[in-house]
């Protein structure tokens, strides 16, 4: 017998008699929270699968620094979201039901159809430097954002669209209705259409979506905007 | 007697010392008996780490050999546990003949839950069993549909615009079919904390509270029983509906198709700087958050 195997079996015997005191130590499972994944008695268990890859691909990619979030090149071109946000002041009746509150968080230029039939009812959700605004018509649901975030792609990844199209205008045909995207005073906007029925001709083809984005021209700066653009908390 | 008792008093005596170490609060941090791995928030420590294994957790192997103390003075620390994977075709890799895929690697939601609750299967739901260009006489039940490698579909041929295609257009998002090929059963749950900011007629919009504000879109979810309304506030994981087929008056198959999209900034193909709020490939980040599923992570 060497003499380290007394030693590993009085480890042993040491482990095994600690064990429930290092078992106290040991970190809590888990707790359940909201929406924690955790299966119930008529659910199957979550099968973890142990079969190898099928290919070892290279390196995954993180995104690079600041590709996940970063404001647009140049910023806010405040000064003609001002001026635009001057031209709307009449037009205070579109703001409809529109939480008041939330429109005072974000803090960019809210663009507004200049159609009362759809602000009427519309819902705004604020995340301060990014807006969603719901609305909608008979049989279609309306989404408008306006952001200052982006995520950078990689320079080998090329975006097949021309820049050449006024405030970059790029219509994109989606499973159930159209989206447009423009950049307008620097923001990144997205007017949205959606069809309750996938046939509807208001999303098979394009001309509901750009008669929508080609009004929405009104400008509404809540206090976090106003305050972004060096003026008053309210007009 | 006293050799009845002997043997008695020494497992006691034995006991009491044991029982006195136990009590022993663990070394500072500043002076650790050996150069040990730091250890995180919640982490076990191993105290004196460089005494022989005594304090390993259970499911770590004790030394059964003799040492060498002068060639290997410290203990071979216990390898980290391999983490367990799960076989998924590359990204990019589509169905042959089903168009080109992206074939960049980066992850765009990294710490993204992993959109289902229990396991599913990503793969084609129009190029796959059932599918429509599927293999013939396959029904969308069959095993192949419900069982490993995973496979992207992002560009899949479509007529749908999606810049970041080879052509312009393709397939916007991810389909992923759930653990059984029955509708109505597995929940769906929030890929991260934010606002249902919209729920359509086979659509719920999930919009990040976090920059870049990731917006996620589930389709195909049993709408008339979706947990969540306009205007909620989920937590990541929440479960927001059950996977199902819903698709206007035509239903699809049991799937739910995934989109993941963000504002981006880039090129244009004549190297011009462009803004557009578009799709990203969601393949990578169900990838990723599926593999921290399956190895114990949790969204909560």
């Amino acid at each position: 017998m060497g003499p380290w195997r007394p030693i590993a079996l009085s480890g042993l015997l040491f482990a095994v008699l600690t064990l429930p005191a290092a078992s106290q130590t040991a970190p809590p499972s888990p707790a359940s929270g909201p929406g924690t994944a955790r299966p119930t008695a008529d659910q199957p268990r979550f099968q973890a699968q142990t079969a190898p890859r099928v290919t070892r691909p290279p390196p995954q990619r993180q995104p690079e620094p600041g590709a996940q979030g970063g404001a647009p090149q140049g910023g806010i071109d405040w000064k003609s979201a001002v001026t635009g946000a001057r031209r709307s002041e009449g037009d205070q009746a579109l703001l409809g039901k529109i939480d008041r509150d939330a429109i005072d968080r974000t803090a960019v230029p809210i663009l507004l159809p200049a159609d009362p039939a759809l602000t009427g009812n519309a819902r705004l959700y604020s995340f301060g430097d990014y807006y969603s605004l719901t609305a909608d018509l008979s049989g279609v649901g309306v989404s408008l954002t306006g952001t200052t975030t982006t995520v950078t792609l990689p320079a080998q990844s090329p975006l097949k669209m021309s820049a050449d199209a006024p405030e970059q205008l790029v219509i994109q045909r989606t499973v159930d209705g159209q989206l447009a995207s423009f950049v307008r005073f620097g923001v990144l906007y997205t007017v949205e259409v959606r069809c309750d029925d996938p046939k509807d001709v208001r999303c098979r083809n394009d001309g509901l979506v750009r008669q929508i984005q080609s009004q929405t021209n009104r400008v509404v700066m809540g206090q976090a905007a106003r305050q972004a653009a060096g003026l008053g908390a309210r007009p | 007697m006293i050799r009845r008792t002997l043997p008695l008093l020494a497992v006691l005596v034995l006991t009491l010392g044991v029982t006195a170490c136990g009590d022993k609060k663990p070394a500072a941090p500043s002076t650790p008996a050996s150069p040990a791995q730091p250890a995180g928030p919640g982490e076990p420590v191993a105290e004196n780490a460089g005494d022989g294994g005594s304090e390993q957790l259970p499911d770590e192997p004790l030394p059964t050999d003799p040492v060498d103390p002068v060639a290997s003075p410290q203990p071979t620390p216990p390898s980290p546990p391999v983490p367990i994977d799960f076989a998924h075709n590359e990204a990019g890799s589509l169905i042959p003949g089903s168009g080109s895929g992206y074939l960049d690697r980066t992850v765009w939601s990294p710490q993204m839950c992993f959109p289902f609750e229990e396991t599913a299967y990503a793969n084609s739901q129009v190029h796959g069993p059932g599918g429509y260009k599927g293999p013939a006489g396959t029904s969308q039940c069959n095993a192949a549909a419900y069982s490993l490698p995973w496979r992207d579909n992002f560009c899949e041929t479509r007529g749908y615009a999606s810049p970041l295609c080879a052509n312009g257009k393709g397939h916007q998002g991810q389909d992923i079919r759930p653990a059984t090929c029955k509708k109505g059963v597995h929940w769906v749950v929030a890929a991260e904390a934010g606002t249902i900011t919209d729920i359509g007629s086979y659509s719920v919009t999930l919009t990040g509270s976090a920059a870049p504000h990731r917006v996620y879109r589930y389709l195909h979810l049993q709408m008339s029983t979706l947990s969540v309304a306009e205007g909620a506030n989920v937590a990541r994981g929440a479960r927001l509906g059950r996977a199902s087929n819903d698709f206007g008056s035509t239903p699809t198959t049991i799937h739910m198709h995934f989109e993941l999209r963000a504002g981006v900034a880039g090129v244009s193909t004549d190297g011009k700087p462009v803004m557009v709020h578009t799709f990203l490939p969601p393949y990578l980040s169900l990838v990723e958050s599926y593999r921290r599923k399956i190895n114990g992570g949790s969204c909560s």
